[in-house]
């Protein structure tokens, strides 16, 4: 797609940065220091993957590097992960839907009305994240007996209920990233678009959109991330024989211990792997990461 | 015609604030009442829960606590991510793609289980200490569990993901031009980095910072888990109040302080930035 | 013990359900036709046992069983947001709740005589409120090539503990952890205290040289491994674990005043007062004590089963038999906690106002 942003700095780029004589040292220290952010950011799930190939029977604890290389616990990964896995997949999908409908707007609405206490609104966007979680949950489920009591219908274990729950915690996340990446956009560009006889919406959805696109990728990645990741406030949400997959997860590593989740944990990390690089074979992810301005 | 953005904002704000206050109302009104135990609350509405906390160092510092570690965690993840989310951001080729994907992929293992790998990578006889010792850095074993280093490490695991993605997202709409642009200039890579880049992403970066801060600030299970029972933060506090001792008001009062305190530190920040930008102490 | 064995356990265990019900006729066919009991227990392996055993009996009387997972502090959280309406029928009560439970009123009665496994416990452990469905015998677990490597004989007591060859070597239950306030207490009475008065509990502790607090048991099995803890105080399960997964370790029970020795947690069943299937309620409680369940499970999971018939197969597996103390008279000698005397808001607020300090 050719936007007013790429015709506007196509000319700089072919010009491209000047040649430099001798070792890039700034871009060696550069890649040294990334790659530490990656260590620290890796070793620990390399650690569990690892571990999640040893194959001893009487198998109770982390055992990095495995000794027995095998897949055995791959196999003893019982049905009920499977389906905690696919709800929580349901749930995080349908989170950060929720999340950009809702997120989405409010960021519009912060960087381009023109409303005083702009400062206070975002920080109340921000609010869920400070709550701790496990406060957000047990006040929703008082909210729902509440609720409940007063109308007859209750909320608690059910997938609306656990829905509003998650999409509370998602939505700061959509519109954080989006403000971020809108701040930066320059608004001439819509003028431009404007002026060259583009409609609003329009302007809007061949200029503006396609420049605040990655950010709502990156929030609703995220959103998506920390409605599969929570616990606090799924227990609380959840009912029986509806479990999300890390509520599973943190309740059989507390009074036990079953190997078959170091397997089931890295199980998710291949899938989601493979889902990314799919993504990236099929419709070219770092394309839809990128916005139009370059 | 000048477009009404304020009236996107409204259906969002009033949906979030009917939550927040919704959610919030049985917590924040059980603080101003005695504590009966078992989420059972007093009948004469008092200050009594606040002025426990304020009365009290043992209250205060945990506060202090919380608010070091998570700006210590906000500071070191925006260290370690800005430079991660350029190198990305900057990458032609599919290596950015398989980067991004190693941020994102860390961030679906839960704490709960990374732990374990932390355990060993920091156990007394592990590598890491193995190594540091070797090369005579450290002569006893250095550790992380139950210390607030290690708040400070488990906070920057659930943050820094999250992190990468939004600086990734705000530098990559910094045109690659502009740096071109300074360098045919004669500029250096760093005098660049410091004129242009960090300049226009500047707003984005301190959305990103306060996101983080807040984050930090409300985390549980990887303060609770990293801190070793030993580093008590506000969450961790907060849930053994209610979990432990089963005393709704005063973790309503602990909540409430923490929501009041985090607001405040947002504005206050937003404020300071403004008037450093006023002083043009920042170039922005 | 292995899943398959448990498998194995459970189709038995259905097949003999299946004769039983062909012998009586249809008088107990289908008994549980429609009826849909909820459980309140731990997730993963704890609650694949349950699954794999029990849930096969009930299927075969028409029944179906849901599990509610989360731990008996995060459902105890829920009956209270729900003013004792509870999203199960059953669940696991730790013995440190049962005061809040009953001050409370959120069980119904247990009618006993529905319950004829009771016969294998103990008097002390069923009333009309709560039936034992497992217990822990919390030990000092330390690693005997380590202990022998730094000359230290072996421990018997907590105080033998505080040794500087273990400065940060040594690991306590974090008080939130499962065995937490049954240590904590236990830590109260060897220093001198009670369940009133747990300060000299908090000396002793402080008086171990830069102790850990873990707060899964996998973590310190997994320190036990990785050679990071010497010592840790944690119910002998664990400790047979770290055995098995190979680090050389093994249990003392520890003396307390000189009149108890080791100390005891005990894991309980109760029906909510809300539950509407208490039939199936109270044949679930019976099932939970059954020999063979017990048996299966306490073997896995590494607790002490309250069935006497199940406790005494236990002796059959050497390492159990070192680590647990297996004879009734060296069970009752092993410091039960009076929890009703005990205020557990006052405890963890003292225990994290002196961890924190140093």
């Amino acid at each position: 797609m050719s936007t007013v942003a790429q015709q506007l700095d196509k000319s700089v780029r072919d010009t491209g940065p000047p040649k430099r004589i001798g070792l890039p040292w700034g871009k060696i220290v550069h890649y040294l220091y990334c790659s530490l952010s990656y260590i620290f950011l890796l070793s620990p799930m390399i650690v569990v993957i690892g571990a999640s190939f040893h194959g001893g029977e009487f198998y109770t604890a982390i055992k990095f590097p495995p000794d027995e290389p095998s897949l055995r616990w791959y196999t003893k990964i019982p049905q009920t992960q499977y389906e905690a896995l696919g709800l929580s997949f349901l749930l995080a999908g349908s989170a950060a839907l929720g999340a950009c409908i809702i997120g989405i707007p409010a960021a519009l609405g912060i960087v381009r009305g023109i409303i005083p206490g702009k400062a206070l609104i975002s920080s109340i966007f921000r609010a869920p994240l400070q709550i701790p979680s496990i406060v957000t949950g047990i006040a929703f489920l008082q909210l729902f007996y509440i609720v409940g009591d007063a109308t007859g219908l209750y909320l608690q274990g059910t997938f609306a209920g656990l829905y509003i729950g998650h999409v509370f915690v998602a939505t700061p996340y959509v519109v954080g990233t989006v403000t971020a990446v809108l701040q930066r956009f320059d608004t001439r560009l819509e003028e431009a678009a404007l002026s060259l006889g583009a409609s609003r919406m329009s302007a809007f959805f061949r200029v503006t959109l396609p420049v605040i696109m990655p950010g709502v990728y990156a929030g609703g990645l995220y959103a998506f991330m920390v409605s599969f990741g929570d616990v606090p406030i799924s227990i609380f949400l959840t009912s029986p024989g509806f479990v999300t997959y890390p509520v599973e997860l943190f309740y059989g590593m507390e009074n036990d211990f079953d190997p078959s989740i170091l397997a089931s944990a890295s199980l998710v990390i291949f899938f989601c792997l493979l889902a990314l690089l799919g993504m990236q074979k099929l419709v070219g992810l770092d394309a839809l990461l990128r916005s139009g301005s370059r | 015609m000048q477009a009404r953005w304020e009236y996107l904002l409204l259906p969002s704000f009033v949906f979030v604030v009917l939550l927040i206050v919704s959610s919030q109302y049985v917590f924040l009104k059980g603080s101003f009442y005695e504590d009966l135990g078992l989420g059972q609350i007093g009948d004469t509405f008092d200050w009594v829960n606040y002025n426990k906390f304020f009365s009290d160092t043992f209250y205060l510092s945990t506060l202090w606590i919380t608010v070091k570690v998570s700006a210590l965690a906000t500071l070191f993840t925006m260290l370690l991510g800005f430079p991660v989310a350029y190198l990305i951001a900057r990458m032609r080729s599919q290596w950015a793609m398989i980067l991004l994907a190693g941020v994102v992929v860390s961030t679906f293992v839960t704490i709960v289980i990374k732990v374990f790998g932390l355990i060993i990578i920091f156990s007394a006889d592990g590598l890491l200490n193995k190594f540091l010792m070797g090369i005579g850095i450290v002569d006893t074993p250095y550790t992380i569990i139950g210390n607030q280093t290690g708040v400070v490490v488990g906070l920057m695991h659930f943050t820094l993901g999250f992190g990468v993605l939004l600086l990734y997202s705000v530098i990559q709409t910094i045109p690659r031009s502009l740096e071109d642009a300074a360098q045919i200039h004669g500029a250096s890579r760093w005098r660049m980095h410091l004129r242009v880049l960090l300049p226009l992403s500047l707003p984005g970066v301190t959305v990103g910072a306060l996101m983080i801060f807040n984050m930090s600030m409300g985390a549980f299970t990887s303060a609770a888990l990293l801190g070793g029972g030993r580093v008590f933060t506000l969450p961790v506090l907060i849930q053994r109040t209610m979990m432990m001792e089963i005393k709704y008001s005063m973790a309503g009062t602990l909540a409430a302080v923490l929501l009041i305190a985090v607001l405040l530190i947002n504005l206050l920040s937003v404020f300071l930035l403004r008037r450093l930008r006023a002083a043009r102490l920042v170039i922005a | 013990m292995t899943r398959l064995k448990l498998k194995k356990t459970a189709i038995a265990g259905a097949l003999g359900v299946a004769c039983a019900v062909l012998l009586a006729g249809t008088a107990t066919a289908g008994q549980f036709d429609g009826v849909t009991l909820r459980v309140g227990t731990w997730g993963g392996a704890w609650k694949g046992d349950q699954e794999a055993v029990i849930v096969p009996k009930f299927e075969a009387l028409g029944g179906k069983i849901e599990f509610v997972t989360g731990s008996p502090q995060a459902n105890l959280a829920k009956l209270i947001a729900g003013r004792g309406k509870a999203p199960f029928d059953i669940m696991e009560i730790l013995d440190a709740q049962i005061g809040d439970f009953l001050k409370a009123k959120f069980l119904q009665p247990i009618d006993l005589s529905k319950i004829p496994n009771k016969a294998d416990l103990e008097d002390w452990q069923y009333d009309t409120n709560k039936v034992g469905s497992w217990f822990t015998q919390e030990t000092i677990c330390y690693n005997q090539d380590k202990f022998r490597e730094l000359g230290l004989a072996r421990p018997t007591t907590y105080s033998d503990l505080a040794n500087a060859k273990l400065k940060g070597r040594l690991s306590i239950p974090d008080i939130t952890s499962g065995g937490g306030l049954a240590n904590f207490g236990a830590f109260a009475y060897a220093g001198g205290g009670d369940e009133k008065n747990v300060q000299p509990g908090l000396k002793l502790i402080n008086s171990l040289n830069a102790l850990k607090f873990w707060s899964r048991g996998g973590e310190v099995v997994t320190q036990f491994q990785s050679g990071d803890v010497y010592a840790a105080v944690v119910h002998a399960g664990w400790c047979v674990r770290a055995r098995k997964a190979g680090a050389n370790v093994t249990t003392v029970h520890p003396v307390i005043n000189d009149k108890y020795v080791g100390v005891h947690k005990h894991g309980w069943l109760g029906i909510m007062k809300s539950s509407k299937q208490i039939e199936a309620a109270h044949w679930y409680i019976n099932q939970f004590i059954d020999e063979d369940f017990q048996f299966a499970f306490a073997t896995r999971s590494g607790v002490v089963p309250v069935n006497k018939k199940a406790i005494a197969r236990l002796a059959e597996d050497p390492v159990l038999k070192e680590m647990l103390q297996l004879a009734k008279a060296d069970i009752d000698r092993q410091l039960r906690l009076d929890y009703t005397k005990a205020d557990i808001g006052a405890w963890t607020d003292q225990w994290n106002r002196s961890v924190t300090k140093q």
